[in-house]
């Protein structure tokens, strides 16, 4: 079982994953059409671009937008969330020493102390965003089972990994379930919402190069995010 | 005298002095009249939607509403219409006085006659769009003289025995003499030439002394003297006066002494109207308060 | 019966037709037709192959269904909050079912759908800026709107004023004749006033060619008088067009783009043949934003611009403000507390907020300006945008989609608001005549020409 999964398994996830990002980031800006959209992307590549990594920046940065500030709670979830789930994937030190027997190469990778810190960060924020589809009347109309499920496919690596981690009950049948999570959701990615990973950035550099190009940027004025 | 009237009504007890006179001289001169009426005013942006004047509801303007507003107006003229008077009856819809200011840029009348509207309860829906009132802003445009009965006149216009004409001595006030003389002598009136000297502290910056204010007086007299009594002189019957004082109130005491039944003025574009926008001009001052008919005359 | 006489899926073309539709009280006949309209699944289904791509598409899968939308939008907040007023759950409650049901949608889900897109979105554009993922809900329900013109589900009014465009390429039955005439007519009302004012009509290489909204020659002629003095007063070398001065488009908010190409392109057609050195229109935010946003697209123009360079009318008199073209006399200023209204239309979509308050600057005594909260980009929609004035039907909605306004222009504490933008003027007239709380409103051509310092040439002699 171990085999499989850290064999033919981890591949195929990986590949999938990386292949249909890029094959779903293409087809995106191809799918772009400037008389449709509305937005003259060839014709002012300059003033697009600027616009389009203003918006991703500012967005990355918590209060860094209007729209973060006005909810701080949501903020704070978001990014607690967030970070751990873009960290601690990428260079938890199991992860890389992982990745070090199997492809020969590894990335900078986090003391332990803060990658427990993060996963748990993580979670704790997930259960806050889980909290507020429950209570807040205007997220509970917006959610679907749909959602939950992406929450549970996006958390399932999180908590498996945490078991193993602190090594609670058997430890390698947590182990294997966490490597399956971790490789569902990576398969996941690229055919679900879970797209967002990649496509946020798509998504904030259309409108941003809309608000660089067509909506002001070209007369000197910055959206204010 | 008149042979195209464009009178402008609302065709409710408002107008209805109005009504007299307007049916009144169109009859005595054979004039032809345009009973012109605005009934909405547009509402709810680009939309067909415009608010009825009367009932101040909301309706839809179509083929069916105009017929049904033209055929209200000729009942309710109904008798006045009988006796083989020429006329058109005409309804808009819009802002009452750019209507008819449209309505007589395109029939071009010889006279402009206006009832009613310078009451407050339609101002409510008039003054939507408009800076000023109805009044102001036809006073000021028309190319013709515009008559405005307001209270019930006590003579018909055949029957007209004393004009007041009010003069500030411009270009326009020329315009005015030219008019009131015509109609001097087609009715065979009396004709009273009258200034009023104007000593409110803000058209003099101080108060006059009386020595300063007879002096000035006396000027004013040889001023209309010189510029009016040569043709004067044509009719039977005139006069010449200068009081002091508010100009529109002191207009108004005069008329009403010398139990004068018409008031004609000139209107002026000058910058009053915008000094006072919330009084208007004098000429305006003076329709809201005379006692019988005014004309304001521009060019 | 599906197709009906009064409401099916064809466009209305010429006078008569326009005539016809309008000799339909309120619509009343139309609306019942509407409720046996058939849907055409195929046309809808194949249309949004054709037309929805990855923007939108993309839009609608990744939502995060967070909600943080919800806040940006003035009708949740007016309308206590109902979850069912978040944007997120408008959109994919319509535009996103008939995605999921290819198509394959009913007459009452068609005419929910209308309610909706007209109804409880203005696509006033805000809930755009509050998306951590860039959704424009507003632009999205644009792209609705199209389907359900496409398919005959269309509020009346906004039927005609597309009509209007097909019939008379203007937004009321005004005629190229009636539109030099009035104009016209207008300069000849104050050239007694106003020494040498002159409307020059189809002069070519002027510096600006000035169109307008054709509601200001039906109904308010005094803004063409005013927009020649000001143009006079500041010396400018300007002309308008005799056919292609209509700046508005309903059919923008209709979703009839055949009928804004038509109607842009008599604009630009009016720009090639007079080739003025740029293009000024009046003080509406739609149409500065059909014509000079939009416009270019629905015209296959590439590089997103209109001919000749186009402005908007605050834009013009800032600059002849700053350069002292236009002289205020001080003493005249504004000297009472005032507040200035943002369109969505120019400010969110294309970012016009310094303009204005340079305006102010040079009108308003200082401290006088009282800026509403929120503002600039992040202001509400007036209430009244995407065609919500007109709709009968829809006035209900409409009235209380006026509160958030009301409560911003209270909380400024100024009885004068400036409205630049004749959707705005209208909704702000019109929250007056509904909740009367003694505002008074106003273009700003009006406002300035009150305190312009005429040049000698103009003044009349005495
Ligand atoms: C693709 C294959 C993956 C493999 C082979 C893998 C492997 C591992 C291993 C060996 C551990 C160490 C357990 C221990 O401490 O003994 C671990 C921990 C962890 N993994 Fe993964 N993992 C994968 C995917 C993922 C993914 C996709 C995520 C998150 C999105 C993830 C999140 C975590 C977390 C949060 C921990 C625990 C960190 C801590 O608190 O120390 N893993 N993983
Ligand atoms: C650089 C990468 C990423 C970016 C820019 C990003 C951005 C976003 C944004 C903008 C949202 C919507 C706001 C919200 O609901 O909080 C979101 C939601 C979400 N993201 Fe990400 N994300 C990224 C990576 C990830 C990863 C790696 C995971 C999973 C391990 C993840 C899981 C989720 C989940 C579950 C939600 C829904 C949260 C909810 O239910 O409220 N994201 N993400
Ligand atoms: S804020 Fe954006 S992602 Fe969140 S619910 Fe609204 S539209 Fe969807
Ligand atoms: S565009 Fe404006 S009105 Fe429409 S949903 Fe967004 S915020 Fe609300």
């Amino acid at each position: 079982m171990h085999e499989f999964l850290t064999g033919i398994f981890f591949w195929f996830a990986i590949t999938v994953c990386l292949v249909g990002m890029l094959v779903r980031f293409v087809l995106y800006f191809r799918g772009l059409s400037w008389q449709l959209d509305r937005v003259a992307y060839k014709a002012h590549p300059k003033a697009g671009m600027k616009g389009a990594f203003r918006s991703i920046y500012k967005w990355l940065i918590p209060y860094g937008t209007y729209g973060w500030r006005t909810q701080p709670f949501m903020a704070a979830a978001f990014f607690g969330f967030h970070i751990g789930a873009v960290v601690v994937p990428l260079f938890l030190s199991a992860h890389n020493i992982f990745l070090e027997n199997k492809v020969g190469f590894s990335l900078f990778t986090l003391n332990a102390g803060v990658a427990d810190f993060l996963t748990w960060l993580a979670v704790v924020c997930a259960f806050f965003l889980i909290l507020r589809r429950i209570v807040l009347p205007e997220v509970r109309i917006l959610t679907t089972l749909y959602d939950y499920f992406i929450l549970f496919i996006a958390l399932a690596p999180f908590l498996t990994g945490l078991t193993a981690r602190y090594h609670v009950g058997d430890y390698s049948f947590w182990l294997n379930l966490h490597i399956f999570c971790g490789e569902l959701l990576l398969i996941a990615i690229p055919f679900t919402k879970m797209s967002h990973v990649f496509l946020f950035f798509a998504s904030r550099a259309q409108l941003g190069m809309d608000f660089g190009i067509k909506r002001g940027g070209m007369k000197g004025t910055k959206m204010a995010w | 005298m008149f042979t195209k009237i464009l009178f402008a009504t609302s065709a409710t007890k408002e107008s209805d002095h109005a009504a007299r006179v307007a049916f009144n001289i169109a009859g005595s001169y054979d004039a032809h009249l345009d009973i012109f009426h605005v009934p909405g005013v547009p509402s709810r942006g680009y939309s067909q939607v415009v608010v009825d004047v009367k009932t101040k509801e909301r309706v839809d303007v179509d083929d069916d509403y105009l017929e049904w507003v033209k055929d209200e107006i000729r009942t309710y003229y109904a008798k006045y219409l009988e006796n083989g008077l020429r006329y058109d009856i005409t309804v808009a819809i819009g802002f009452p006085a750019r209507e008819i200011l449209r309505q007589a840029k395109d029939t071009e009348p010889d006279l402009i006659l206006l009832g009613g509207s310078t009451g407050d309860e339609e101002e409510a829906v008039y003054k939507k769009s408009m800076a000023g009132t109805t009044l102001q802003k036809i006073a000021r445009s028309a190319k013709c003289p515009v008559l405005v009965v307001n209270r019930p006149a006590a003579s018909f216009w055949g029957g007209l025995s004393n004009i007041t004409f009010g003069t500030d001595f411009s270009k326009a006030s020329d315009k005015a003499f030219e008019f009131a003389m015509k109609v001097a002598k087609n009715l065979d009136c009396e004709l009273n030439v009258f200034h009023a000297l104007d000593i409110t502290s803000g058209a003099t910056g101080e108060m006059l002394s009386q020595d300063e204010i007879e002096q000035k007086i006396r000027e004013a007299l040889r001023m209309i003297r010189g510029r009016y009594e040569s043709r004067l002189k044509e009719l039977k019957h005139y006069s010449m006066d200068v009081w002091e004082g508010i100009p529109f109130i002191e207009i108004v005491k005069y008329a009403r002494d010398i139990h004068s039944d018409l008031i004609v003025m000139a209107h002026h574009s000058k910058k009053t109207e915008k000094a006072d926008a919330i009084l208007g001009s004098n000429v305006e001052q003076v329709i809201v308060r005379a006692g019988c008919p005014v004309i304001s005359v521009n060019r | 019966m599906p197709e009906g006489k009064y409401c099916n899926k064809t466009p209305v073309n010429t006078p008569e037709e326009v005539n016809f539709l309008l000799s339909d009280t309120s619509g009343n006949q139309y609306y019942k037709e509407m409720k046996n309209l058939e849907v055409d699944s195929d046309l809808l289904w194949a249309t949004i192959q054709k037309t929805l791509k990855s923007r939108l598409r993309t839009w609608l899968e990744i939502c995060a269904h967070c909600g943080m939308c919800a806040d940006s939008c003035f009708l949740y907040l007016v309308n206590d909050r109902d979850p069912k007023q978040v944007p997120a759950y408008k959109i994919q409650s319509t535009l996103g079912e008939i995605i999921k049901r290819k198509g394959k949608v009913d007459n009452a889900f068609m005419r929910h759908a209308m309610e909706v897109a007209w109804a409880q979105c203005t696509c006033c554009n805000r809930c755009g800026t509050y998306c951590p993922h860039g959704i424009d809900t507003g632009i999205m329900f644009g792209y609705l709107r199209g389907l359900l013109y496409q398919q005959g589900f269309v509020p009346w009014e906004m039927k005609i004023g597309a009509g209007m465009h097909r019939a008379y390429r203007a937004q009321m039955d005004v005629t190229n004749e009636d539109f030099v005439e009035t104009f016209e007519w207008m300069v000849e009302e104050n050239e007694e006033e106003y020494i040498g004012l002159t409307v020059p009509v189809d002069v070519e290489n002027a510096d600006i060619m000035y169109t307008v909204n054709a509601r200001e020659v039906k109904h308010y002629p005094e803004d063409l008088a005013e927009a020649a003095i000001l143009f006079h007063a500041a010396g400018e070398n300007w002309t308008v067009p005799s056919e292609g001065w209509e700046q508005t488009s309903l059919a923008m908010f209709a979703g009839d783009w055949a009928a804004c190409k038509m109607q842009v392109e008599s604009v630009y057609a009016a720009m090639e043949k007079l080739k003025p050195k740029r293009m000024i229109g009046t003080e509406c935010g739609h149409a500065h934003r059909a014509t000079v946003i939009e416009g270019p697209y629905w015209a296959g123009r590439e590089n997103g611009l209109p001919p000749v360079e186009s402005i908007h009318y605050v834009e013009w008199l800032a600059e002849a403000l700053r350069e002292g073209k236009l002289k205020i006399d001080p003493s005249k200023r504004i000297r009472e507390l005032v507040t200035m209204q943002d369109s969505c239309n120019y400010v969110r979509n294309q970012g016009l907020k310094n303009a204005t308050r340079e305006i102010m600057s040079h009108i308003v005594e200082p401290g006088y300006f009282v800026e509403m909260s929120p503002n600039k980009e992040h202001n509400f929609c007036c209430g009244g945008g995407g065609g919500f004035n007109g709709i009968g039907l829809f006035r209900k909605q409409r009235n209380k989609g006026l509160e958030k306004k009301r409560d911003q222009i209270l909380a400024t504490g100024a009885k004068l608001v400036l409205a630049p933008c004749h959707n705005c003027w209208d909704a702000i007239r019109d929250l007056e005549e509904e909740f009367k709380i003694g505002i008074r409103w106003s273009f700003l051509k009006p406002i300035i020409i009150k305190m312009l310092v005429l040049p000698d040439h103009m003044k009349p002699e005495e």
